[in-house]
């Protein structure tokens, strides 16, 4: 299916001072980033992916104790996600990452998995 | 006609985040004024400022915010407000509190809810400052319903789940009083059991600043006179910020509740200057108009007044204007006594209508008139009116409170003693 709205490449390389955008999260946070930055580790962005969702998520966590942080969980359903907290994250992504995202893509996006590889494939076609 | 009366009030101020700590504050004259370095600038004049204590909002991220712990709000209540919007919240719940309303009250559709900030320059800034840094190609979801003008009504409408009318005011320093007064309108027609009046505004940089440029702020150093409303060598405001909310409900609505109650609003008024963009009528024409129409509004007679609550943000040229106006409705000699609490306060900008008309409630209710702090040489202008230096023990019978904003808009209300 192709795109209504193409994104341009993206105009800058990706941010070279994590620090300030990860420094809240947990240090797991940086260390990941680091790690996929440096060996392109699948894991290592599967952790940053789920720490990054966690500091978007709106809600207590404690008031869903449920929560699974697993592959195919479900933003909104599974985690409690609502627009503005899934486009926030979303811009969490762009800004670390210098990519942009458009509306249908981010509506593609279900799962923390998708999220996941959506990150990946957006980096993948930026190098390209 | 339905009556209005005032069932609630809540304070976040330079002078105190208790209606206690503020009363007590009034009482005592003490002023709630710190010195301040503006952006870590030692060349920057202004000096003074009335900032809330037990709040850290220097961050633009809200997880990096503190505040007073009685208060706990959801992520999902603060991600989306700026600094101003965090003390409306701990001002509503102590609102809410007072006029023993409860969630379920204020979602019946008949609760409205009307705002007034200038919205936040601070956040408004960083915001920009991130698009234009990415050449506008991304930006935070949350920049505009953060610190737009509007964004005390859009927050607080969401979290509190008003039904009712929802509205924000803007006309600068006199916006939370045309909250007020279309508070007042929407009770007594009968639109509306009661109605939220929130005012809230930030003391950053952002927000404060401007008004230097305008040659606004007094340059004095010295909290303890940099603010002196009436004094002759006043040489400007200075800026405060908080937040200030009341809760305005009908009186039978009150009855039937058996909620206690302050204050009657009695009445109100406006009228403009026509004059100029920034400055005062030198006559005072527009705000004397105000104070007639919400005299005749209330109806209540010049010497019904005991006590006038001032706009006077100690500007030279403003103080004079408003002493020319009071002058022209109640003589010269006799009348009430004036003060402006905003010798203690700081000039809240668009908080500051409700701010002092929930000063009013207080001295309504417990019986004082809060003295001209700082007031030592005062302004031959203001030969003529009555400015106490102390405090007046004493239940007022009715008073009136006065505003004035940019382009000449002026906003007066009428509170009285409630008698059922």
């Amino acid at each position: 299916m192709s795109q209504a709205h193409p994104v341009p490449p993206p105009s800058a390389e990706p941010d070279h001072n994590p620090r300030e955008k990860l420094g809240r999260l947990p240090p797991a946070a940086l260390s990941s980033y680091d790690e996929f930055m440096g060996t392109g580790s699948e894991q290592a962005l599967g952790v940053l992916v789920v720490e990054v969702l966690k500091y978007c998520l709106a809600k207590n966590l404690d008031q869903k104790a449920d929560v699974r942080w697993v592959e195919d969980a479900r933003l909104v359903e599974d985690l409690g996600f609502d627009s503005l907290a899934t486009i926030e994250t979303v811009f969490f992504f762009e800004d670390l990452f210098h990519i942009s995202v458009s509306n249908e893509e981010i509506a593609k996006v279900k799962t923390l998995g998708d999220l996941r590889q959506f990150v990946r494939g957006k980096l993948e076609a930026g190098k390209a | 006609m339905p009556r209005a009366v005032i069932t609630g009030v809540g304070f976040i101020t330079s002078i105190g985040n208790s209606r206690t700590d503020v009363e007590r504050s009034l009482r005592e004259l003490r002023h709630g004024f710190k010195n301040v370095e503006f952006l870590g600038n030692p060349r920057i004049a202004v000096r003074v400022v009335g900032a809330v204590e037990g709040f850290a909002t220097d961050s633009p991220n809200w997880r990096d915010w503190t505040y007073p712990e009685r208060y706990r709000f959801a992520p999902e209540a603060l991600r989306s407000v700026s600094p101003h919007g965090l003390y409306a919240l701990c001002a509503c719940e102590q609102a809410l509190e007072d006029a023993r309303l409860g969630a379920a009250d204020l979602s019946d559709g008949e609760t409205g809810l009307f705002c007034a900030s200038a919205g936040s320059p601070f956040l408004f800034h960083h915001h920009l400052r991130q698009l234009e840094e990415a050449r506008g190609e991304r930006g935070s979801p949350m920049g505009m319903v953060s610190s737009i003008a509007g964004t005390l009504n859009f927050n607080l409408a969401a979290h509190y789940h008003i039904r009712g009318a929802v509205c924000g005011f803007v006309s600068a320093c006199a916006s939370s009083s045309h909250a007020l007064g279309y508070a007042i309108d929407e009770v007594r027609l009968g639109r509306q059991k009661r109605v939220l009046v929130v005012g809230a505004e930030e003391t950053h940089a952002e927000t404060v600043l401007p008004f230097a440029a305008m040659r606004a702020l007094s340059v004095n150093p010295d909290p303890g006179s940099a603010s002196r409303p009436f004094d002759r060598r006043r040489d400007g405001f200075v800026s405060s910020g908080g937040a200030a909310v009341m809760v305005v409900e009908e009186a039978g609505q009150a009855a039937e509740r058996r909620a206690p109650v302050y204050a009657e609003l009695a009445g109100w008024g406006q009228a403009g200057d026509g004059h100029n963009v920034a400055l005062s009528h030198p006559e005072g024409a527009g705000l004397a108009q105000a104070m007639r129409r919400a005299l005749r509004d209330a109806q209540t007679p010049p010497e019904g007044i005991d006590y006038v609550n001032a706009h006077a943000t100690s500007t030279p040229m403003g103080d004079r204007s408003e002493a020319a106006a009071l002058r022209a409705v109640f003589g010269a000699g006799g009348g009430p006594a004036i003060s402006s609490t905003k010798a203690l306060t700081g000039h809240a900008l668009s908080m500051a209508g409700v701010l002092e008309a929930a000063i009013c409630a207080l001295a309504v209710r417990d019986g004082f008139v809060p003295g001209c702090a700082h007031l030592e040489e005062p302004d031959p202008a203001c030969d003529g009116l009555r400015l106490p230096l102390a405090t007046v023990e004493g239940r007022p019978r009715a008073v009136l409170n006065n505003s004035s904003g940019f382009g000449g808009s002026n906003v007066c209300h009428v509170l009285k003693a409630f008698s059922a």
